[in-house]
Parts: C-alpha cells; sequence; structure tokens
C-alpha cells in the first residue's frame, strides 16, 4: 500500500513539473492581435524581454508611453497596459492601433538601423 | 541591401513619383500642341457624346469586332488591365503604407483576390510574351521596346507576389519589388505604357472622327 502511495506521490509531482510551464505565463513571442477582430496577416514576431535586451531599451515608456492631455508622454510609462486601450482599432482624426504599432516598430528600426523594416520579417 | 531598401522607399520613391506625374503632365501638354498644330481644325470635331460612345462600347469585353475576332486576346487584355489597376491601388500591402507614413487609409481587397488578380497578371503576361513570340504578323511588328515594357510591368508583379509568399529573404525580395514598380512608373510617360495616360483621350479621338465625320462606329 505504502509503496502505492510513493508512486503515485512521484507520478503527481512529475505531473505537476511537467505541467507547471504551461501553467505559469509564457514569455511574450508575439505582439498580441485579438483586438483587430480578423487579423489578415499572421501576428508580428517580437520576443518582448529578448527584443529589449538586444536593442538596450531599458526605459518601458519608449514604447509603453502614457497620455499628457491628449500627448505621448514617455515619462509616465504604462507598461502592461493594451495599446488599444489608448489606440481603438478606428480612432478617427487620431492614432488608430495599427499605426500606432507600425509607427512604434517600424518608425524606430527606421531610425536605429536595426530591425525588421519588411511586412514579411515581422509578419512571417 | 537595407541602405538600398531605405533608398528605394526614400529618395527614390520621391524621385518615381515626381518622373511619373510630371513627366505625364509635359507629355499631356505637347501632346495637346501637337494636335492642335498639326490637325487644328479637327479638335473642333471631338465630341463628348461620340468619344464616351466609343469608349465605353471598348470597354465591354466581346464587343468590339477586333475582340470577337480574337476572343485570347480579348480575355488577356481585359484581365491584365483589371488587375494592373486594381491591385496597385487596393493592395492591403500598398494602403498599410500610405496609413504609415501619410496616415490615410481606404477599403482593401480580400488578400485572396489580390492573390488571383496578381496571379492572371503574371499569366497574361506569359500569353502576351508567348503571343509575340510565335504569331507571325505580330513578331513582324513587334519592336524591342514591345519585349521591354512587357518585362518592366511583369517584373513589379512577379516580385509583389514573391514577397507576399515568402519565398526568399523578404527584405531583398521586397527592395526588388520597390524598385522595378519604380522602374514601371517612371517608364509610363516615356514608353508606350503611355497609352495609359493617351489612352482615353485617342479612343475619344477615333470615337469623334467616326461618329461626327465619317457616321460609322469604330468598334
Ligand atoms: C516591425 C514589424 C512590422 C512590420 C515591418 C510590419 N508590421 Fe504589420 N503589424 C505589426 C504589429 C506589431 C502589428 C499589431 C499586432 C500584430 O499583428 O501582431 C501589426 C499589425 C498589422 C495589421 C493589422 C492586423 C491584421 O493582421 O489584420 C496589418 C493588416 C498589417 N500589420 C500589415 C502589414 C503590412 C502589409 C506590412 C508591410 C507593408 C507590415 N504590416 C509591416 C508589426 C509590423
Ligand atoms: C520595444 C517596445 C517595448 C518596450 C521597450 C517595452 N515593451 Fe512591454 N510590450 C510591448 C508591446 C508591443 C506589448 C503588447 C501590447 C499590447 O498587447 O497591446 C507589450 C506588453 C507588455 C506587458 C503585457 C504582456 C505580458 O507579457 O504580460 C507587460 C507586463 C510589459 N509589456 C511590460 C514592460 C516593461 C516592464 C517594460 C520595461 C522594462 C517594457 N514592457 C518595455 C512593447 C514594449
Ligand atoms: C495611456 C494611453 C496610451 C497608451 C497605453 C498607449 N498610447 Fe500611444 N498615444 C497616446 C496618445 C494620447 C497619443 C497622441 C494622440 C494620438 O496620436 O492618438 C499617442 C500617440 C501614439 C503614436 C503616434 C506618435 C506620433 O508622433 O505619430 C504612436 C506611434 C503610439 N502612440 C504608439 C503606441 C503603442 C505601440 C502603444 C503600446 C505599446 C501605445 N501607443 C500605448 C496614448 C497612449
Ligand atoms: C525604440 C526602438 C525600437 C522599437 C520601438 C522597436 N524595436 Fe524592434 N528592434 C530594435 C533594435 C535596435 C533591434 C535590433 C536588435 C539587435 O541588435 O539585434 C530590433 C530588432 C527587432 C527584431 C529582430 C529581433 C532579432 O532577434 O533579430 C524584431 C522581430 C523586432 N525588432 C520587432 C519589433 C516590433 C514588433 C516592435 C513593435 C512592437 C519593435 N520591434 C519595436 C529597436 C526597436
Amino acid at each position: 500500500m505504502r509503496r502505492v502511495n510513493v508512486v503515485a506521490a512521484a507520478l503527481l509531482l512529475a505531473g505537476l513539473v511537467w505541467a507547471l510551464p504551461a501553467l505559469s505565463q509564457e514569455d511574450m513571442k508575439t505582439v498580441p492581435n485579438a483586438a483587430f477582430g480578423t487579423p489578415q496577416r499572421s501576428a508580428a514576431v517580437f520576443q518582448h524581454d529578448l527584443h529589449n535586451e538586444k536593442a538596450k531599451l531599458d526605459d518601458c515608456g519608449a514604447c509603453h508611453h502614457g497620455d499628457d492631455g491628449g500627448k505621448p508622454d514617455p515619462a509616465s510609462p504604462t507598461p502592461g497596459q493594451p495599446c488599444a486601450e489608448c489606440h481603438p482599432v478606428d480612432a478617427k482624426g487620431k492614432t488608430p492601433l495599427m499605426r500606432a504599432f507600425h509607427r512604434q516598430c517600424v518608425g524606430c528600426h527606421h531610425d536605429s538601423g536595426k530591425g525588421p523594416l519588411t511586412c514579411g520579417e515581422c509578419h512571417t | 541591401m537595407r541602405e538600398l531598401y531605405e533608398f528605394a522607399v526614400g529618395p527614390m520613391a520621391w524621385a518615381a513619383f515626381g518622373v511619373f506625374l510630371i513627366g505625364s503632365v509635359i507629355r499631356l501638354i505637347s501632346m495637346y500642341s501637337l494636335a492642335r498644330k498639326k490637325d487644328g481644325p479637327f479638335l473642333s470635331y471631338m465630341s463628348w457624346r461620340f468619344g464616351l460612345r466609343s469608349i465605353l462600347n471598348w470597354l465591354i469585353p466581346f464587343n468590339a469586332q477586333g475582340w470577337k475576332e480574337n476572343p485570347l486576346v480579348c480575355v488577356t487584355t481585359f484581365v491584365f488591365h483589371l488587375g494592373l489597376i486594381l491591385v496597385p491601388l487596393f493592395l492591403l500591402g500598398h494602403v498599410v503604407l500610405w496609413d504609415q507614413y501619410w496616415g490615410f487609409s481606404y477599403p482593401t481587397l480580400p488578400e485572396q483576390a489580390a492573390d488571383i488578380f496578381t496571379i492572371a497578371v503574371i499569366v497574361a503576361c506569359l500569353v502576351f510574351a508567348w503571343r509575340r513570340a510565335t504569331n507571325r504578323t505580330l513578331r513582324f511588328v513587334t519592336t524591342g521596346q514591345d519585349w521591354l515594357v512587357l518585362l518592366i510591368a511583369f517584373l513589379p508583379f512577379l516580385t509583389g507576389f514573391l514577397a507576399s509568399q515568402h519565398v526568399g529573404p523578404p527584405l531583398v525580395m521586397t527592395t526588388l519589388h520597390v524598385l522595378s514598380g519604380e522602374l514601371m512608373l517612371m517608364a509610363i510617360p516615356f514608353t508606350r505604357l503611355s497609352h495609359m495616360i493617351f489612352g482615353l483621350f485617342s479612343r475619344a479621338y477615333m470615337g469623334s472622327e467616326f461618329g461626327g465625320v465619317r457616321h460609322a462606329k469604330d468598334w
């Protein structure tokens, strides 16, 4: 009986160890595109932490800016807040979601001379 | 490659659109003054009614006599021109760039429809080439420029399709695509491709002559 319990406990433990990585939050590998409803392209590749490490971006506000009376404000960062909350897909007279991503991502790659520029490099 | 791409979507894009627009205006003005000098009296015969009538009739597939006599050419020509106009203007990949750089956008073709039109244009180019190579009459009137112009129209569609299907390195394919598109834009005013600018005018001119002077159909 005791031996059966040990085996069961061992199995349970093994199962937990196997399941844990799946339960814990996975690292971001692509930029979420659910806000677009029916996306036309594959989600853009973006390994959040690795990207920012390689690109030497310590300042979260470089991307996660805040809202300063209708202007983007890098000095009051909003990490974790989805861009879509301030940039709806249809934003008349303001920066809509797709343009927000393209201008931020491609804009910096253009300025810094590094990182992908063409559709197929991000939407693989 | 990165520098070449930046050049292609930067200064080169300005140059290409500039050459296309300014070149087209210059060609239109000089053609108009040439027509006035050589065929001045006739310009007064230009008629909206006969001009539009002719254009309209030529726009209906299998309506004109020439189309009826050559169904393959008719279908190929219509499909080719439809794709040639629709795909560059209404492709998602192009409108995304208007949106990114200029902040405006408009409805686009469904991606599948764009793929089908693109393949159709590529096939149409091959049909045109095949006819030029095999049809004796056509071979007789074909010049080097006809081949060049066919190649110039073919390349943006081929490279664009390959880039969109992720064939080859995206940056290289996209650079080739942008450059070949710019080549085509700049070639429009100065090659046979100028029928894009003059086509409607020359059709209206023919239509006016046949309708108003000879009292006959020109289709
Ligand atoms: C630097 C990376 C990058 C490049 C280059 C890029 N995109 Fe995007 N794109 C994104 C991100 C990030 C999003 C937002 C979320 C997502 O799709 O993952 C996005 C969103 C989109 C969307 C809206 C969502 C959808 O799938 O319908 C479209 C359409 C799109 N991109 C098309 C293009 C086209 C066409 C090009 C080339 C002209 C292009 N993108 C180039 C990163 C990029
Ligand atoms: C290069 C731009 C960029 C930088 C720099 C950046 N992020 Fe992000 N981050 C993003 C994008 C894009 C998303 C996805 C946003 C969305 O879903 O709308 C995101 C999402 C997140 C999320 C939510 C998704 C998740 O993985 O749980 C958190 C939390 C986050 N970032 C934290 C940070 C922190 C903290 C920093 C600074 C150390 C930082 N980010 C720097 C671009 C960036
Ligand atoms: C707290 C709200 C807020 C959040 C979250 C936010 N933004 Fe913004 N963003 C703004 C405001 C306000 C503006 C200025 C008004 C506008 O253009 O819509 C702006 C402007 C922009 C612009 C235009 C800048 C320019 O000069 O053209 C880009 C690009 C942009 N945001 C990208 C992003 C991206 C990408 C994210 C997510 C990583 C994000 N924003 C998250 C509020 C926000
Ligand atoms: C503030 C500047 C900046 C912003 C904003 C930015 N990037 Fe980058 N990105 C870089 C730099 C710099 C590199 C090159 C890193 C290196 O040296 O490999 C890069 C590289 C990449 C790469 C290639 C990664 C690799 O492993 O080679 C991808 C993919 C990428 N970026 C996607 C994105 C997307 C998607 C966004 C928008 C959500 C974005 N980037 C926003 C600066 C930026």
